[in-house]
């Protein structure tokens, strides 16, 4: 992006985050522009991937700008997910400010709360190297369903919260705002119940994993665990199929409470007002929720650009490269790594809260394992240390289970094998990049178009 | 038996040995002398196949070594004696020396650590403890010992004297120069330090910035006025 | 349930996540690199021997199958995607055993799906029956503890008693003096891979009758075996037997004291406490870390 600004100009102190504000809202703005022209099931996808990007950019600063390779930013994402449900389903007004509590509010709880977890995380991982914090954080990916089953009645357990989704400002134009306001009653109520018999069967019983029951044994049952709890494989939110789920969960266009309400006829109503049916203003909730993504996406994708190209940047991949000679001249690695993760975490919370958002919805399910492989595929795929590379990650991981689900039926595959093939293309794809491209599909073509402008 | 033809290596730009030509005859110790970067090591390295030549070629006995792999290498019978004390420290004294010369006949390996324990009756000594527990004269003892059971007829020895007592470092260059009269092998010395080489070896060449700077008998190296300047920077 | 009972009934998934952890040091010691796609192997070659079990009706050619496909398929992750990786950082090597475990989870979906699959124990599961009531261990728990200590026996005996073993040390421990030796450590390195595929093949069919064999329940084997390994210093076949079996103790005692469910958080205490207090593991040779 070679602007042609004067000298004078561009080493004014202003002028850095300017041309970074000028980047940022250009692309954002034309990603909101295209959403006021899309279907609503394509405007759905653009709010998934904005969602995946905001957490990528933060997985950039870790994996690529810091060099530590995480699988814990899916239990970060649920962090700020939790936190932005548990804040607006149950608090009123702000403390000390007495300001009316709204869903803004909760925004920014949820990345404090992602901020001090990132320093949780950073602070125990900072001392490891390569494959120990790996390990841990993947330990806390396989670990998360577990720990949110064990507070059943603060974070919901397996059943989650359903959340509604918070209206535009003054709501979806002035259609029948009566009902709108009972839809939200009726939420509020169902919050903790309506999902029993979804996840009774959909999350099942999360216990059987590693533990042999003698007593159980003893009886002769083999005990066949029905519902894994520590993937969610089955714990897809559209029941209907009987399927593995992409690494992106297959929401088939359509927020959640849809397909939900089909196990629970109170919820009816409510998924009616807020599933994309309703068309006020040309503006549907799935592009409302884009937009909320999007601009999330750019704020955080802001911050990333000033970080990135600002000195931290280059503190983050001296100490990455050398620490012994980073800390020569003063550096500190440690505390550049924790530093790392608290920015990822707080990048990853913000994700969650728009996660909670998008899919009305807060549950174990989400955020298994598979939800943290998705962050590092995505990353890695599109280029470790390229914030242009994650977005484009995030376009390919919520696209291509689309695009290999229409390719698959178009052969006429079995459903377990069409089901299955965006992980097993990841996969490979994964290999294959850190094999052949290791700057991944975006790092590498800057690269090249680097190298043949300066010939 | 070994010969070295204009060989040439880098490691990318930066050209570690340029064209360098030498004989390494049996029976005796030849030196390599120069100063720091040289390219003394890179020399070693390469005729043991770590390092792939550039250009030129070295040939042993007939053959053409140069671009093969190491454990190819040493089953020809080089031997190299890496840099900075090169045991395997988690293993034992004789783990350490069984390692050697893996592929040999039983018999002809119980022979090698028969000679290795009397030339080095430390090690005998010390045989069951771990290679960590000896001190860094040992250990050198045990790194030649280790080089001399694969039963080479080239033994190289990269800068032995490192970190070692001036005693120790006599003690032990006597007994491979007795050992290369006494049984035909071939040894190259690579040092720093020219003076405790020289005194050992019969002929030495001194490498300069990876060119051969100059050859010669050990007298004639120690005497010669430009070769004190370029390399011990002491002429003038 | 007696304090006793339940040390008994964490013996055999103790052996288990034993052998898995050894899995896990055999790759390390080779290539220094943590195979977080061995679980994912496991899990592979374990729906294979269930297939071959399904066809044959013999429990043990199934495990001969296990652990076949498990040499081989540790040899092709080895020199498909680790050799040429190892030029890179250490991260490149850390995602590529993830984009294997994923692919290979993907591919035994689509192979066998994802329902939970039932794999026949060759002895009887229900415990004995003695002084009138019946103990939480099986003929089955006999079959895994032994089948573990054999393993392991004869690792340490090829590992400290055969020139074999001394080159694979060696090899793991130095590889540049193990080559000036004569060593041909590539072979050795793949040779560990294999061995730690079959051994991983062999926990699989072990413990697929205790568990319900998906493409995704080995989760959490992978989780328990890392912790062991990691607690045991990565380079420690003793200190993976070791504490492989303490953590199935505690395991045992934590399932039984009160929630199944919380297996994976004790692990990852446990984990996240060793790496606090003691970085380089209890067993560890003391430069292992630093690489």
């Amino acid at each position: 992006m070679s602007m042609k600004i004067p000298e004078s100009i561009r080493e004014l102190p202003g002028a850095f985050f300017l041309r970074n504000a000028i980047i940022v809202s250009a692309v954002a703005g034309v990603f909101l522009l295209i959403n006021t022209q899309l279907e609503p099931t394509y405007s759905f996808y653009l709010a998934q991937a904005a969602m995946y990007a905001t957490a990528m950019f933060g997985m950039v600063i870790l994996v690529g700008l810091s060099g530590q390779v995480s699988l814990g930013n899916g239990a970060l994402m649920a962090v700020g997910a939790y936190t932005f449900a548990i804040t607006s389903m149950n608090w009123q007004t702000v403390p000390i400010l007495g300001l009316p509590w709204n869903a803004v509010w909760s925004v920014v709880t949820a990345g404090l709360v992602g901020v001090i977890a990132g320093l949780l995380i950073g602070g125990l991982g900072a001392r490891l190297s390569g494959p120990y914090l790996a390990g841990l954080t993947l330990g806390i990916a396989v670990g998360l369903p577990s720990i949110i089953y064990r507070f059943p009645s603060f974070l919901g357990g397996e059943d989650g919260f359903a959340l509604r989704v918070p209206f535009p400002p003054g709501g979806y134009a002035a259609q029948d705002g009566g009902e709108v306001s009972a839809a939200d009653a009726a939420a509020e109520e169902m919050s903790n119940e309506g999902f029993e018999d979804f996840l009774a069967e959909a999350g099942g019983d999360s216990s059987e994993i590693l533990e042999f029951d003698q007593e159980e044994l003893a009886t002769g049952e083999t005990p066949l665990v029905e519902d894994e709890v520590l993937e969610f494989d089955q714990d897809e939110l559209s029941l209907e199929q009987e399927s593995t789920p992409d690494l992106v969960q297959d929401v088939d266009g359509e927020s959640p409470p849809a397909e939900i309400s089909e196990s629970e006829d109170s919820f009816v109503d409510l998924v009616d007002e807020s599933a994309g049916v309703i068309d006020l203003t040309g503006f549907v909730i799935e592009q409302w929720q884009a937009s909320l993504a999007v601009v999330m996406a750019a704020i955080v994708g802001f911050i990333a650009l000033n970080l990135i190209r600002g000195n931290q940047g280059r503190i983050w991949k001296a100490v990455r490269d050398d620490p012994v000679a980073a800390s020569l001249v003063g550096l500190s690695p440690q505390s550049n790594k924790v530093s790392a993760f608290v920015i990822s975490g707080f990048f990853a919370a913000l994700a969650g809260a728009v996660m909670a958002q998008i899919f009305a919805y807060v549950g174990p399910a989400l955020f298994g394992l598979t939800l943290s492989l998705s962050l590092l595929v995505g990353v890695i795929l599109g280029g470790r240390s390229s914030l242009v590379g994650a977005m484009v990650g995030a376009a390919f991981i919520v696209v291509l289970p689309k695009a290999m689900e229409t390719f698959a039926q178009q052969l006429g595959w079995e459903d377990r094998v069409a089901d299955n093939l965006p992980n097993l293309v990841y996969g490979l794809l994964v290999v294959l990049v850190v094999l052949v491209l290791p700057a991944g599909l975006v790092g590498s073509l800057m690269v090249a178009i680097r190298r043949r402008t300066q010939r | 038996m070994l010969r070295i033809e204009n060989l040439s290596v880098s490691y990318g730009a930066i050209q570690a040995l340029n064209d360098v030509s030498l004989e390494v005859p049996p029976g005796r110790v030849t030196a390599v002398i120069g100063a720091n970067g040289a390219g003394k090591s890179t020399l070693m390295r390469t005729l043991a196949g770590l390092e792939k030549p550039q250009s030129g070629q070295v040939i042993f006995n007939g053959e053409v070594i140069s671009g093969r792999k190491p454990e190819d290498i040493v089953r020809m019978g080089i031997a190299l004696v890496p840099e900075g004390r090169s045991t395997i420290s988690e293993l034992s004294v004789e783990d350490n020396l069984k390692l050697g010369g893996m592929w040999r006949s039983h018999a002809q390996r119980n022979a090698s650590l028969t000679r290795v324990y009397s030339l080095f009756p430390i090690l005998k000594e010390r045989h069951h403890m771990g290679a960590d527990t000896l001190s860094g004269g040992e250990r050198q003892q045990l790194a030649i010992g280790r080089a001399l059971m694969t039963g080479p007829q080239l033994l190289l020895l990269d800068e032995p004297s490192l970190g070692l007592a001036p005693l120790i470092v006599t003690q032990i260059l006597e007994l491979v120069a007795l050992m290369a009269r006494d049984s035909g092998l071939a040894v190259l010395l690579v040092e720093q330090n020219a003076t405790v080489a020289l005194r050992i070896a019969r002929t030495g060449v001194v490498l300069n910035l990876g060119e051969v700077a100059g050859s010669g008998t050990s007298a004639e190296l120690l005497a010669s006025e430009e070769l004190r300047h370029i390399y011990l920077g002491t002429g003038s | 349930m007696t304090f006793f009972d339940h040390l008994l009934g964490g013996i055999a998934s103790g052996s288990v996540i034993a052998l898995m952890a050894i899995a896990l040091v055999l790759v390390w010691r080779s290539t220094r690199v943590v195979n977080f796609a061995q679980v994912g192997q496991a899990m592979f070659t374990t729906f294979l021997a269930l297939a071959v079990y399904r066809g044959t009706g013999n429990w043990l050619i199934s495990l001969i199958a296990a652990i076949l496909a498990g040499a081989i398929l540790g040899l092709i992750v080895h020199f498909l995607v680790m050799r040429p990786v190892r030029r890179q950082d250490g991260s490149g090597a850390i995602i590529a055993t993830f984009g294997v475990l994923i692919a290979l989870q993907a591919s035994a979906s689509m192979i066998w799906g994802v329902d939970p699959q039932a794999y026949p124990p060759i002895v009887d599961i229900i415990g004995f029956e003695a002084f009138g009531r019946t103990w939480p261990f099986s003929r089955y728990d006999v079959l895994v503890l032994g089948v573990t200590v054999l393993l392991v026996l004869l690792l340490s005996v090829v590992f400290t008693r055969t020139s074999l073993g001394l080159r694979m040390r060696a090899s793991a421990f130095n590889p540049t003096v193990a080559r000036l030796s004569g060593v041909r450590v590539s072979q050795m390195l793949a040779l560990g891979w294999a061995l730690a595929g079959s051994i991983g093949a062999i926990a699989g069919v072990l413990i697929a009758p205790t568990f319900s064999v998906t493409p995704y329940s080995f989760d959490i084997l992978l989780i328990l075996a890392f912790t062991v390994a990691v607690i045991g210093g990565l380079d420690s076949l003793v200190g993976a037997v070791a504490f492989g079996i303490g953590t199935g103790l505690v395991l045992s005692l934590v399932s039984g004291y009160s929630d199944s469910g919380n297996a994976s958080i004790v692990a990852l205490v446990l984990l996240a406490l060793n790496l606090l207090l003691k970085p380089e593991g209890v067993f560890a040779h003391h430069h292992s870390r630093s690489v």
